[in-house]
């Protein structure tokens, strides 16, 4: 588990010290975990796990008229945002939320915020924030963080998947909330402006179910959902004679690291969402819940079988078995996975009804 | 999950500890604290080779004198002309046009100024075609911070 940290209160007006009480907890994923930490801030317990479930953060999609530094869009989670609007939704729960055009504007309303000891959720762009480590310094700009304090001319940050917090110049931090390029943040601020005095587990995580269910089996577009794994399977097998080895590779390449790298939390959020239906399953004291979980986790363990495949021909350490054909067979293997248990998950829901 | 054989070349967090789901004997997902999982390594220093690679090409062209000392700046950010040209609030035809070293050697300061916000590097530098590293490298390599 992530180290928790507790600062306490403290207003030095002398060094100009500005901090609130906000508990800090490692995730591995930045959307839900401001989402999780902002609600646990306001005294609602809630997992990382939970946020992502309830808020629908489960998905897949292949999207090659997209492209990312000239290579397809794969995405294994909805799309950046989406999370947050979900947990906006839940009933009792009032969600503020500003994009801005001009900076000066955007670190005023900050600092308003934060002077009324309110913890406040960013969006930012990774490229430009000095704390991150430099292998992870893409132009990447759908990045969460909450600040929570300020010190002199640094923001003190809560950035979920770091171990503690962060500092950051407010200079690097306008940068970051003004990021270009795809998915650019517009100085996105938002806070939690109320929250319920019960929360009523059981429909938030119907709902959140049923629409990953509804996105993963149901779409009449080939290229997302359980269709869309068995269309990419195809594509990547065709890959080498299409590209050549080197694009080839660097396609691969480019799959497992929206897969795998930081923010995932391993297996392609799969075995987040396995965590989520878990701690469902404790809460609603409910057997075909954790059976769903187990299947989810084979499905991911399929998942990083094929990483693992990738990687080795990524770094010219090919073994015999290793081949496209192979991982392409991999991946309609992790697709059929994924179709039984989202039909498993389904038959929960109409059981629900 | 899957045990592995392979090494990693370098972990790429640095020293921080990241967190990942890893079931344990009960087969219950359990946050974990630890580096990241070494196939992550392995696809993200492919990532990095390919960077590189435009770095270094960018730098040779640089050098024969066929693109302005911009184009080595926008690759070693990362950046394309479009990009480019979003944080520099330009026309994208303008930054191709500036990548050529005749119309770069007759930039005023007012765009030099603004090209070298983006990049934390003196219109100085720009001028003389100084080569500094990226934004990412910059407060190791040099003592003293830039502008």
């Amino acid at each position: 588990m992530g180290s928790s940290n507790h600062p306490s209160i403290t207003k030095e007006s002398a060094r100009a010290i500005l901090l609130i009480d906000f508990p800090h907890l490692q995730s591995a994923h930045c959307e839900s975990g401001v989402a999780a930490n902002l609600l646990s801030h306001k005294g609602i317990a809630f997992s990382e796990a939970m946020a992502f479930g309830v808020g629908g953060g489960l998905f897949f999609g292949y999207l090659p008229f997209i492209r990312i530094n000239g290579l397809p869009l794969v995405t294994y989670r909805s799309a950046a945002g989406h999370i947050l609007k979900r947990i906006g939704r839940i009933p009792g729960v009032g969600i503020y939320q500003k994009t801005f055009r001009d900076k000066g504007q955007a670190m005023a309303e900050l600092d308003a915020a934060l002077d009324q000891s309110i913890p406040v959720g960013l969006q930012t762009g990774v490229y430009w924030l000095p704390y991150f480590p430099k292998a992870l310094r893409f132009h990447f700009n759908a990045h969460n963080l909450v600040v929570y304090g300020k010190d002199g001319d640094e923001y003190l940050i809560s950035d979920p998947v770091f171990p503690g917090p962060v500092r950051c110049p407010a200079e690097d931090l306008i940068r970051a909330r003004f990021a270009s390029g795809a998915l650019a943040p517009k100085g996105k601020m938002y806070y939690l402006t109320q929250v319920p005095d019960q929360l009523q587990r059981r429909p938030l995580i119907v709902d959140g179910i049923t629409v990953v269910c509804k996105n993963m089996l149901d779409s009449h577009f080939p290229l997302i959902g359980v269709k869309g794994i068995q269309f990419m399977a195809g594509r990547l097998e065709k890959w080498p004679e299409r590209l050549g080895r080197e694009r080839a590779d660097l396609h691969l390449g480019h799959v497992v690291r929206m897969q795998e790298e930081i923010g995932t939390g391993g297996g392609g959020f799969r075995f987040m969402y396995a965590a989520f239906l878990q701690e469902s399953a404790n809460e609603l004291q409910d057997t075909p819940l954790a059976e769903a979980a187990s299947m989810l986790t084979a499905a991911g363990d399929s998942w990083r079988e094929f990483a693992v495949m990738a990687a080795r021909i990524c770094k010219n350490r090919t073994q015999p078995q290793d081949s496209y054909v192979a991982m392409a067979e991999q991946i309609r293997e992790c697709g059929a996975l994924e179709e039984r248990f989202f039909r498993k998950l389904e038959q929960w829901l109409k059981q629900q009804s | 999950m899957g045990q592995l054989n392979e090494i990693p070349e370098s972990d790429i967090t640095g020293a921080v500890k990241v967190v990942s789901y890893v079931a344990n004997k009960n087969g219950n997902q359990e946050l974990v604290q630890g580096s990241m999982w070494s196939p992550v390594d392995v696809v993200n220093h492919q990532a990095w080779l390919e960077i590189d690679k435009h770095i270094g090409a960018s730098k040779k062209k640089v050098a024969a004198g066929r693109v302005s000392c911009l184009h080595y700046y926008m690759t070693a950010n990362q950046m394309d002309t479009s990009l480019l040209a979003s944080y520099t609030r330009q026309p994208r035809w303008l930054v191709c046009l500036h990548l050529f070293p005749f119309f770069f050697r007759r930039l005023g300061a007012k765009s030099l100024k603004k090209y070298g916000e983006v990049f934390k590097v003196s219109p100085d530098d720009l001028r003389h075609g100084i080569l500094k590293p990226p934004v990412y490298n910059q407060r190791e390599c040099e003592g003293d911070s830039v502008d």
